[in-house]
């Protein structure tokens, strides 16, 4: 074994006393203990003027200050969100997410009151709505029957009449001006507004 | 009926000629079937009260009297409830303010009380329907009031492809039954 048999340095013979040497006697456990300056001042010396250097820097710097001068643009700009994206597995981070108790911190009235019904709605393509979906197999069980469909007929009918007779008219007596379509009152509230002397083909649109 | 791919709607437009003129022939067949009705029941009622046969003739004075009362009460009525007739009705049209703002029921009675005068010279007063910028007639140039078509081509549209699309529906599943 290391150290049997060899004769330990006068300082740290006296330290153990006259008891026996022993294995683990060849580490000297004081060593750790030891302050650092006692092996060497000068390096001491200046981890201690260091920290205390340190010490007052931080305290003297104003975080929000210095955070505000940060330009976060300029930051964000060098970083690749794409190559972030890449590594980033969305599906364990939706995972995580309660989306019940996200919506239900949501506010939705302000959300809706801010959202425009009637331009949306307005947006809709109605015709192409009832005819790809079953909307149309409602509406047409929940209004009118036959009779309905009888009169919208004949009331598209004569509209194209009245807009054929028209059309002569103004022709005959050879108007340059046209003729407004409503009364004042009722103009914005028009859907459709159809050009002066706009005839609605007899067979047609109803 | 045949397909109609374009969407037009005229509410709010000023109502034409044909229109108009339907919807006064309906009423005036209205008018006087009800009031022919009328004259069977109250001839019946008598009858059977007295005994004796009772005949009304409309050509007479006081029968044109009535009839004329009777057309008066029809109209006015009409218009100052509800600014259209039965015909009106119908065709889709509705009696307004010259402005479009709804009509009052003094001016739907106004319009009853002239309305005979645009009979007068042959009928001249119903020329302004043809001419006029407005489609206005004598009697709504005086109560200031005018005709527009009061429904909704939308909603017709919609209804007719709602039809096309159930009869598609039931034409594409084996029972032939529609299914929403």
């Amino acid at each position: 074994m290391c150290g049997l048999g060899k004769e330990w340095p006068s300082s740290a013979a006296s330290d153990f006393g006259d008891r026996p040497r022993r294995d683990t006697d060849t580490v000297n456990p004081r060593d750790r203990l030891l302050p650092v300056g006692r092996r060497n001042p000068v390096e001491a010396l200046a981890q201690q003027v260091t920290e205390r250097v340190v010490d007052l820097l931080v305290g003297a710097l104003d975080v929000n200050q210095l955070a505000a001068r940060v330009d976060l643009n300029a930051v964000l700009a060098r970083v690749d969100i794409d190559a972030v994206l890449k590594k980033t597995d969305l599906n364990v981070l939706l995972d995580q997410v309660d989306v019940n108790a996200v919506l239900a911190r949501v506010d939705l009235k302000p959300v809706l009151d801010r959202v425009d019904v009637n331009d949306l709605v307005s947006r809709i393509d109605m015709d192409a709505l009832v005819e790809k979906t079953d909307l149309g197999a409602v509406i047409a069980r929940s209004s009118g029957g036959v009779a309905t469909e009888a009169l919208d007929a004949t009331r598209g009918q004569v509209v194209g009449l009245d807009q054929f007779v028209d059309r002569w008219v103004q022709r005959l007596l050879r108007r340059g001006h046209p003729a407004p379509s409503a009364p004042p009152a009722l103009l914005p509230a028009q859907a459709v507004t159809l050009a002066p002397g706009t005839a609605i083909p007899a067979q047609a649109e109803l | 009926m045949t397909a109609r791919p374009s969407l037009v709607s005229c509410q709010g437009h000023y109502a034409g000629s044909v229109s108009r003129f339907t919807a006064y022939a309906i009423d005036l067949a209205v008018s006087t079937g009800v009031f022919s009705l009328a004259l069977a029941a109250i001839s019946s009622g008598v009858e059977v009260v007295t005994r004796h046969n009772v005949s009304w003739n409309r050509s007479g004075a006081v029968g044109a009297v009535i009839f004329v009362g009777w057309q008066f009460v029809y109209f006015a009525y009409s218009w100052a409830v509800g600014g259209r007739t039965f015909g009106m009705a119908v065709l889709g049209l509705r009696v307004v303010r010259a402005d479009g703002t709804s009509l009052e029921a003094r001016q739907g009675i106004i319009r009853a009380l002239v309305f005979p005068l645009s009979f007068l010279l042959c009928g001249l007063g119903f020329l302004g329907i043809l001419v006029q910028r407005e489609h206005r007639a004598l009697h709504d140039l005086i109560a200031g009031t005018a005709v527009i078509y009061a429904w909704d081509a939308r909603a017709a549209r919609l209804r007719f492809l709602a039809r096309q699309a159930e009869l598609a529906a039931s034409h594409s599943l084996p029972g032939g039954k529609p299914g929403i």
